[in-house]
C-alpha cells in the first residue's frame, strides 16, 4: 500500500447526517483534510408528485404539488395556478395577485430567514442560529394570521386566493416586518463584520460569473456571483408589475456574498410588502368562472421561488386532469455547482458550501415505495391502501380501532 | 489516614469533584443557552445524563480493541481525577503536593485528549478517524502555548529574582500575595491560558475535532455508553481542574479559611462565564485556522509577555 | 415587452437554418418552439452556447400517448421572459437523444432523470448508477410512461425477485 491510498478516504455524508436536515447522499474524497472528489446520489425523497398530478383533477393536483415543498409550497402553487389559469384564459382580480404577492414574499423572508440559521448551525456559530430562528417565529406567526397555517399557507385556489388580507392583517404584517427589518439590519452586520465568521465564509466556495454561467446556476446563488437572473424581474408574474421587485446582485461570489445577497433581498421584501399593503387594489379576491375542464395546449410558468428558478410545464389534453407537470426545482440546477465547487475545499468547509446554494432535498426529488420489513420485494401502496392505512392508523392512535388490518403494514 | 481516603474520594477530590464538574459543566450550559435565548437545562440534566449512559450498554465496533476500547474512557478519568489531586479545588489545600507537581498535573492534563485521540483512532469508522486526526493536531496547536502560558507566573518570579517554584500552592500563595496581581503584571499570558483551556476541552470556538455538522461526534462517535459516560465525566473534572489551576496561578487566594475557599470558587465561577460568553461570541474555526491561530498568534504572545518581563527586568 | 421581444428576434435569426415554416410554432407571445429531429440537436444546442443566448432552464419528457409511438423530449432555454423550447420526437420502442452535456454541463442531472422516469437513452453518457430511483427499482419499468400501472410495477417486482 502506498502513501497516497492509505491518505485519502471516503466521508459519506448523509443519507442520515446532522449537516442535513433532509436526505442526500454525498460521498467525499479527502486527502488528509481536503476534498478531492465529491459525488451525489439524491431521489430518498423522491415521492412520484409528478405522476401524482397526472391522476387528479386540475383543483386535487394544485393541492398536491403545493406539498413538494415544506418551505416554499406557496410558490409551487403559485407556478401551478399561474399556469392553470392563463391555459383557461382566466383573468384574476388585481387584489388576488397582489395577496398571492404579498405570501410569496413573506414566504421569502421565512426561507431566508430559516436558511441563515441553518448556515450559521453549519459554520458553528449557534448564537446565530438561535437568533434568526427566534425571529423567523414572527414571520410564521404573520403568516398563521393571514392563512392559519404556519407551512402550507394553502392561500392559492385556481382563479384566485382563498383568502382576504384584512385590515388588521396588514397591521400586523407592518408590525411585524418593522421588527423584522431593524433585525435583519443587525444580521447583516453580523454576517459583515464578525471576523470568526467571516474567516468561515469570505472567500471561501467562490463561483467567479463565468463559472456561474456555464454550470447554469439560478437564484441567489447566481446573483451573488453576478448574473443578474431574477424571475421577479425578467418576467414578472403576479402582480411583480404593478409592485416590482428589485434585484441584488453582487460579484464576490463568495460564501459571504451569498449570505449578504440573501439578506439584501430580505430587506427588499420589507420594501415591497410595505409599498403592496399601502396600494392594495380593491376588488374580488377570485374569478368570475373557472373552467372544470381546460383546452389541450400546454403552458410554461416560471416564477422566483426562494432558491432560485422554480420551473413549470403543464400539459392538458382536454381533460379534467393535466396530462402532465413538469417541475424543475432550482435546487437541482444547482447541485451540481456544490460538487464542482466543494473539489480542494477543506473538509470543514463542506457543509458550509452545501448549504451555500440552500438545498431542499424533497423539492429536489419528487414513487413511493414503502418497503415492508422482513420480505425481500418492495411493495407499492396504491392510495387508497395508502388512505386506507392512515385512517387505521389514527384509529389505533385513539384506541378506536374496531377493524384495523394488523401486523403487515405495522411492521416496517 | 482516615481524613486522607476521604480527601480522595468524597471531597475535595473524587466524588465532590465530579459532582462539581457536573455543576459546572450546568452552569456553563444554562448560561450558554439564556445567552442564545433558549431555556437551557434544569440543574440535575447532567447528572440524569451521566447516570442514564453510565447505565447503558457499550457497543463494542468490530475491527476495533475491545480492551482499548473499554480501557481508554477509563485511563482518561482516571487521568483527569489524578490531576485534581495536585491542585487547590475550591481554594482548599491540595491533596498532594510537593515541587514540580505543576509539570505532572499539565502532563495527567493532557491524558485526556490522549485517550479521546487514541480512542477515535482505533475504531475504523471516518467519523472517528477524521476526528482523532483533528484531537491530535488540534492539541499540538494549543499545547506548547497553553504549557508556556501556565509556567509564566513561575518564570516571571524568577526573573523578578524572588525564590521560585514550580510547586502549583507555592505559585498559588506568591500569586496571592503578590504587590501587583497577576492579571496586570501578567495579561497576555492569563488570557492564553485561559483560550487555551477552551482548546484543551474542546469548546467553541475551539470545537472543530466534535463538529456535529461535518464529522457526527468526532473521535467518540463510536462511543454510546459508558464509555461516552467515562470520556464526559472526565471533561466535566476537567473543565473544574482547569479553571482551579488557572486562578490558583494567576489570581491565587487558596488555603486561608472558608472565607478564601469562598472567594477562590468565586473566581473560578467568573472565569467560566467568561469562558461562555466567548463561546457564545464566536463561531468554529477550521482545523487549519485553529493551528494558525495558535503558532502564528498564541505562541508569539506568550514570547512577547516573556519578553516584556525581561526587557522590565534589564531597565530596572 | 423588449425583454420578450428582442431575445426572439435574435434567436430567430440564430437558428433561420432549422427553422422549417411547419416546424416551427409560437404557442405563446414569449414562447418559441422548433421541432427538430435528433441529429440537429447538437448543432443547435451548440449554436445557442456558442452565441450564449439564454441558458437550460430545464427538460421535459413527455409522453404523448400510447397510440401515438412517440416519446417528446423538450428542450427550453430561458433568456428574460423568452422561452425557446427545442422539441425532438423520438420513437417509443428505440428511444434515446444524444447527450448534450458537453456542451452544458448542468444538463447531465436532467438527462439522467429523463433516463429515468421515462426511458429515454441518453447516447453518449457514461453509465451510472440511479440518481432519482430506488436502487431496487425494475429494470425497463418508467414511471412517468403512460403504459406504466401499478400493477405491472408489482409483477415485474415480484417476478424479478
Amino acid at each position: 500500500m502506498n502513501a497516497s491510498t492509505t491518505d485519502r478516504f471516503v466521508i459519506p455524508i448523509g443519507p442520515q447526517h446532522p449537516a442535513l436536515k433532509e436526505p442526500g447522499h454525498f460521498e467525499f474524497t479527502v486527502e488528509g483534510e481536503t476534498v478531492i472528489d465529491a459525488t451525489v446520489r439524491l431521489g430518498y425523497a423522491h415521492r412520484g408528485i409528478e405522476k401524482g398530478a397526472e391522476g387528479r383533477n386540475w383543483t386535487q393536483s394544485l393541492y398536491l404539488l403545493e406539498r413538494i415543498c415544506g418551505i416554499c409550497s406557496h410558490i409551487h402553487s403559485t407556478a401551478y395556478v399561474i399556469g392553470v389559469e392563463q391555459m383557461a384564459e382566466v383573468e384574476v382580480p388585481g387584489r388576488a395577485q397582489a395577496i398571492r404577492e404579498v405570501i410569496a414574499e413573506l414566504e421569502r423572508i421565512h426561507s431566508h430567514m430559516l436558511w441563515l440559521g441553518v448556515a450559521a448551525h453549519d459554520a458553528g456559530f449557534d448564537s446565530l442560529f438561535m437568533y434568526t430562528w427566534r425571529d423567523r417565529e414572527t414571520v410564521m406567526d404573520l403568516l398563521e394570521t393571514i392563512s392559519g397555517n404556519r407551512v402550507h399557507y394553502s392561500a392559492n385556489i385556481l382563479g384566485g386566493v382563498k383568502f382576504d388580507l384584512t385590515d388588521e392583517a396588514a397591521a400586523a404584517i407592518l408590525k411585524g416586518i418593522d421588527f423584522l427589518e431593524e433585525r435583519t439590519r443587525h444580521y447583516r452586520e453580523v454576517v459583515s463584520q464578525d471576523a470568526f465568521f467571516l474567516q468561515r465564509t469570505r472567500n471561501v466556495g467562490t463561483m467567479t460569473r463565468e463559472e456561474a454561467l456555464q454550470l447554469g446556476v439560478v437564484g441567489p446563488t447566481a446573483r451573488a456571483s453576478g448574473v443578474a437572473r431574477d424571475v421577479r424581474v425578467d418576467a414578472p408574474y403576479i402582480a411583480y408589475n404593478e409592485f416590482p421587485a428589485q434585484i441584488q446582485l453582487l460579484g464576490a461570489g463568495d460564501l459571504e456574498a451569498r449570505f449578504l445577497v440573501r439578506i439584501d433581498e430580505m430587506l427588499d421584501c420589507y420594501r415591497l410588502i410595505r409599498e403592496l399593503l399601502a396600494g392594495m387594489p380593491a376588488g374580488e379576491l377570485t374569478a368570475k368562472r373557472m373552467p372544470r375542464k381546460l383546452k389541450p395546449g400546454e403552458v410554461i410558468s416560471r416564477v422566483e421561488a426562494p432558491r432560485g428558478e422554480l420551473f413549470y410545464y403543464i400539459r392538458s389534453t382536454g381533460g379534467e386532469q393535466p396530462d402532465r407537470v413538469k417541475v424543475r426545482t432550482p435546487t437541482l440546477c444547482n447541485m451540481g455547482s456544490v460538487l464542482t465547487q466543494t473539489v480542494g475545499h477543506n473538509l470543514a468547509d463542506v457543509p458550509m458550501i452545501l448549504v451555500g446554494i440552500d438545498p431542499c432535498f424533497s423539492c429536489n426529488d419528487r414513487a413511493v415505495s414503502v418497503r415492508r420489513a422482513g420480505r425481500a420485494e418492495g411493495q407499492a401502496w396504491s392510495w387508497a391502501d395508502l388512505r386506507r392505512y392512515g385512517i387505521n392508523y389514527y384509529r389505533r392512535q385513539l384506541n378506536l380501532d374496531t377493524d384495523h388490518r394488523p401486523t403487515d403494514l405495522l411492521t416496517y | 489516614m482516615a481524613l486522607d481516603l476521604f480527601n480522595l474520594l468524597f471531597f475535595p477530590a473524587g466524588l465532590g469533584l465530579i459532582g462539581a464538574g457536573l455543576l459546572y459543566q450546568w452552569a456553563d450550559r444554562k448560561l450558554l443557552a439564556r445567552f442564545q435565548n433558549r431555556l437551557g437545562p434544569r440543574w440535575f440534566q447532567p447528572f440524569a445524563d451521566a447516570m442514564k449512559l453510565l447505565g447503558k450498554e457499550e457497543i463494542s465496533p468490530q475491527g476495533s480493541s475491545p480492551v482499548l476500547f473499554a480501557f481508554l474512557p477509563m485511563l482518561a478519568l482516571a487521568g483527569a481525577l489524578t490531576a485534581a489531586l495536585y491542585v487547590p479545588l475550591f481554594g482548599l489545600a491540595p491533596v498532594f503536593s510537593f515541587p514540580g507537581d505543576l509539570i505532572v498535573t499539565l502532563y495527567l492534563m493532557s491524558l485526556l485528549t490522549m485517550c479521546i485521540g487514541l480512542a477515535g483512532a482505533q475504531t475504523r469508522d471516518r467519523f472517528s478517524l477524521a476526528g482523532a486526526l483533528r484531537v491530535f493536531t488540534q492539541m499540538f496547536a494549543y499545547e506548547a502555548p497553553f504549557i508556556l502560558a501556565l509556567l509564566t507566573p513561575s518564570v516571571a518570579l524568577m526573573l523578578a529574582g524572588q525564590p521560585s517554584s514550580w510547586q502549583i500552592s507555592e505559585l498559588a500563595t506568591a500569586a496571592a500575595n503578590a504587590p501587583v496581581s497577576h492579571l496586570l503584571t501578567l495579561p497576555i499570558t492569563f488570557v492564553v491560558a485561559l483560550v487555551g483551556l477552551m482548546g484543551k476541552l474542546e469548546l467553541p470556538p475551539f470545537d472543530a475535532p466534535e463538529a456535529e455538522t461535518e464529522i457526527v461526534a468526532g473521535a467518540l462517535t463510536e462511543y454510546s455508553g459508558r464509555g461516552l459516560a467515562l470520556f464526559s465525566l472526565a471533561r466535566a473534572v476537567e473543565l473544574v481542574v482547569g479553571l482551579t489551576l488557572v486562578t490558583a496561578l494567576y489570581l491565587g487566594g487558596v488555603g486561608s479559611g472558608p472565607l478564601a475557599a469562598v472567594l477562590f470558587t468565586l473566581k473560578t465561577i467568573g472565569l467560566l462565564v467568561v469562558i461562555v460568553v466567548l463561546q457564545t461570541l464566536l463561531a468554529r474555526l477550521r482545523i487549519d485556522q485553529t493551528v494558525n491561530l495558535w503558532w502564528r498568534i498564541g505562541s508569539v504572545l506568550v514570547l512577547a509577555q516573556w519578553l516584556l518581563l525581561i526587557l522590565y527586568r534589564v531597565l530596572r | 415587452m423588449t425583454l420578450t421581444q428582442k431575445p426572439l428576434q435574435r434567436v430567430e435569426a440564430l437558428l433561420e437554418p432549422w427553422m422549417k415554416p411547419d416546424k416551427t410554432g409560437r404557442p405563446a407571445g414569449n414562447r418559441l418552439d422548433i421541432w427538430l429531429t435528433a441529429d440537429d440537436l447538437l448543432p443547435v444546442v451548440a449554436t445557442l452556447v456558442e452565441d450564449e443566448w439564454g441558458y437550460l432552464a430545464a427538460i421535459t419528457g413527455l409522453d404523448p400517448g400510447v397510440a401515438t409511438g412517440e416519446l417528446h423530449v423538450l428542450y427550453h432555454f430561458a433568456e428574460g421572459a423568452a422561452v425557446l423550447t427545442l422539441r425532438v420526437v423520438v420513437p417509443r420502442d428505440a428511444a434515446e437523444v444524444p447527450t448534450i452535456r458537453p456542451l452544458i454541463p448542468l444538463a447531465a442531472i436532467y438527462e439522467q432523470e429523463l433516463s429515468e422516469v421515462l426511458g429515454v437513452a441518453i447516447v453518449g453518457a457514461p453509465a451510472r448508477g440511479r440518481l432519482f430511483l430506488p436502487d431496487d427499482w425494475p429494470d425497463g419499468v418508467y414511471p412517468l410512461r403512460k403504459d406504466f400501472q401499478l400493477e405491472q410495477f408489482n409483477d415485474k417486482e415480484q417476478g424479478g425477485s
